[in-house]
């Protein structure tokens, strides 16, 4: 206290009439610090709310985390078929395996007749031996051709299409087929455009599971939602009677299904990465027994933040159609 | 601050809760409602804090005309209303500082602002010092004075009372309308639901008496004195 505070002392301030207290609002940095505690409070109460009951809140995050990683799983097989493919895609030239009876020179010449041809951009040859060594380095079968003895391998002539329509290359696969140097022709092609279209399917596969489990997802959180307003509808009452807005009563079970998007969509990842554990091993088994380098590829970042902003929108529009339903249902006449 | 013109209520079961009822209560003013079970008394209270509309006339309250309070603005107007309950609707999963705090927290008031008010409000009816207490560890009349701070946390220009006294005996009964009748003094309109005739007549207010939903009575004890 302070001498002119003591001078001249203060009334005690009037108490405001009560009429105008109720219509003056506070300023606008005071309600939106006021409406963000709201959101805050209502964010971590919602979360002590699921947690008091951890049983049915942990069954409910569980089923949603299933819905969400069968997708996930289906995409990723998806995805690394269309990788492992797509190595392949590119592949335009066309296989010639000679007749095993012409020598090097004869493969030589058959070339060289080739690669006159006006529809032919360029011919490879890879002579016997070469084949030889490949078939050693890739199939891990090196002991077994030793006891050959002899070379079992025939001359192969890799003939490079200069047209990249497909009519071309038919007309020109015939002449190869026909000619009599041609014992088999290889042509990737053909079950190419097979793969291609079994992609195609299994792409829109993905696509149609994804749809209807993130459905199930909206519905389990919906659901879910609509128990607990169900159970809490006379403090519902209670809160509209004193003057809660449509806004604030949907708050808490808005964050509900919030954190039941969340929660599940981590739940899913984690099953994900479980499965991915578990198949690891054998993958690399059989990645080795190929001798190719093959490695399948897992979730990444960008995916598995884009399934966590999934579930949360999932949980936050379900609980939005909920309570939506139940505030109309509840309006005054 | 309330003010009914030629008011009926007839609801969709085909009953006639209130007809062509017409009374106006000024502000700061203390009135009861009364009359037998049925009469109309809640449905009158339901239709200042629009949890009804009329079926015909019109309804002021604070000067503001209810047929133009839109759906949406509900809540804003119930926010101007102090609502105490006869069995005081406390949430019982929060403690009697919570449910104090819940119309200011509705209102967006800051957090400082509100311990202070709720305190305040908690002092006003002699309960300060159970902030921390739930609701169902008071008494009846604990219970239903932690809803009366509720109602007046907010400072409302008016508060409705649906049979406060209730479940309360006499002497309680008393101690809460002397509380009422204090908000009155500082410029809150009240309006009480009771049909605690002994009560009322000790009140020595206004009372609007009501049968099958016809004003029949409309008692001032100054006048008569």
């Amino acid at each position: 206290m302070n001498a002119s505070v003591q001078a001249t002392p203060r009334a005690a301030p009037e108490p405001l009439p009560a009429t105008r207290v109720a219509h003056v609002r506070a300023p606008l940095g005071e309600r939106v610090a006021a409406w963000r505690d709201q959101h805050f409070y209502s964010l971590f109460s919602s979360l002590g709310r699921m947690s008091a009951r951890p049983w049915a809140s942990g069954l409910t995050v569980l089923v949603l985390g299933f819905a969400l990683a069968l997708p996930m799983l289906f995409w990723l097989v998806y995805d690394n078929a269309r990788e492992l493919s797509s190595g392949m895609r590119e592949a335009r030239e066309i296989t010639v395996f000679l007749k095993p009876a012409l020598d090097g020179p004869a493969a030589a010449a058959v070339a060289a007749r080739w690669r006159a041809r006006d529809d032919v951009a360029g011919v490879e040859v890879r002579t016997p031996e070469q084949g030889l060594a490949e078939f050693r380095r890739m199939s891990g079968f090196g002991e077994a051709l030793d006891a050959l003895g002899e070379n079992p391998l025939p001359s192969v002539l890799v003939v490079m299409p200069k047209a990249s329509l497909d009519a071309a290359t038919a007309a020109l696969l015939g002449t190869l087929e026909s000619d009599p140097a041609t014992d088999l022709i290889q042509y990737d092609a053909v079950w190419r455009r097979k793969l291609s279209g079994m992609l195609h399917l299994g792409q829109r596969f993905v696509l149609v599971i994804s749809a209807l489990l993130a459905l199930a997802t909206l519905l389990v959180i919906g659901n879910t939602v609509r128990m607990d307003i169900q159970a809490r509808s006379g403090e519902i009452a209670v809160m509209q009677t004193i003057g809660a807005s449509n806004g604030f009563i949907r708050r808490p079970f808005l964050y509900a299904g919030f954190w039941y998007g969340l929660l599940g969509g981590m739940v899913a990842l984690a099953l994900v990465g479980a499965v991915e554990l578990a198949l690891a091993a054998p993958i690399d088994a059989l990645a080795q027994a190929q001798a190719r380098a093959f490695a399948i590829h897992g979730i990444n970042l960008r995916v598995a933040l884009a399934v966590l902003a999934a579930g949360t929108a999932i949980g936050w529009f379900g609980a939005y159609l909920v309570t939506m339903r139940h505030l109309i249902a509840g309006r005054p006449r | 601050m309330i003010r009914f013109d030629n008011v009926t209520k007839r609801y969709q079961t085909g009953l006639d809760a209130l007809t062509e009822l017409s009374f106006e209560v000024g502000t700061g003013e203390i009135a009861f409602v009364t009359g037998h079970s049925g009469a109309g008394k809640s449905t009158l209270l339901k239709l200042v804090s629009l949890a009804e509309r009329p079926t015909r006339g019109q309804i002021t309250v604070n000067g503001r005309d209810l047929a133009r309070v839109r759906s949406g603005a509900i809540p804003l107007h119930r926010r101007g209303i102090g609502m105490v309950f006869q069995d005081h609707r406390l949430l019982t999963d929060r403690s009697v500082f919570d449910n104090v705090a819940l119309p200011l927290l509705i209102a967006g008031t800051a957090r400082a602002e509100i311990g202070k008010r709720v305190r305040a409000a908690l002092d006003k009816v002699g309960l300060l010092a159970r902030e921390k207490a739930a609701p169902v560890a008071l008494s009846t009349g604990e219970q239903q004075r932690v809803g009366i701070a509720r109602a007046l946390v907010a400072k409302p220009p008016l508060i409705l009372a649906d049979e406060p006294t209730g479940n309360l005996d006499p002497q309680l009964s008393l101690e809460i309308m002397n509380l009422f009748a204090e908000f009155g003094a500082v410029g809150t309109t009240v309006l009480i639901a009771s049909h605690d005739l002994m009560l009322l007549k000790r009140m020595r207010r206004r009372v609007l008496v009501l049968d099958h939903g016809r004003l029949v009575d409309d008692f001032r004890p100054e006048a008569a004195a």
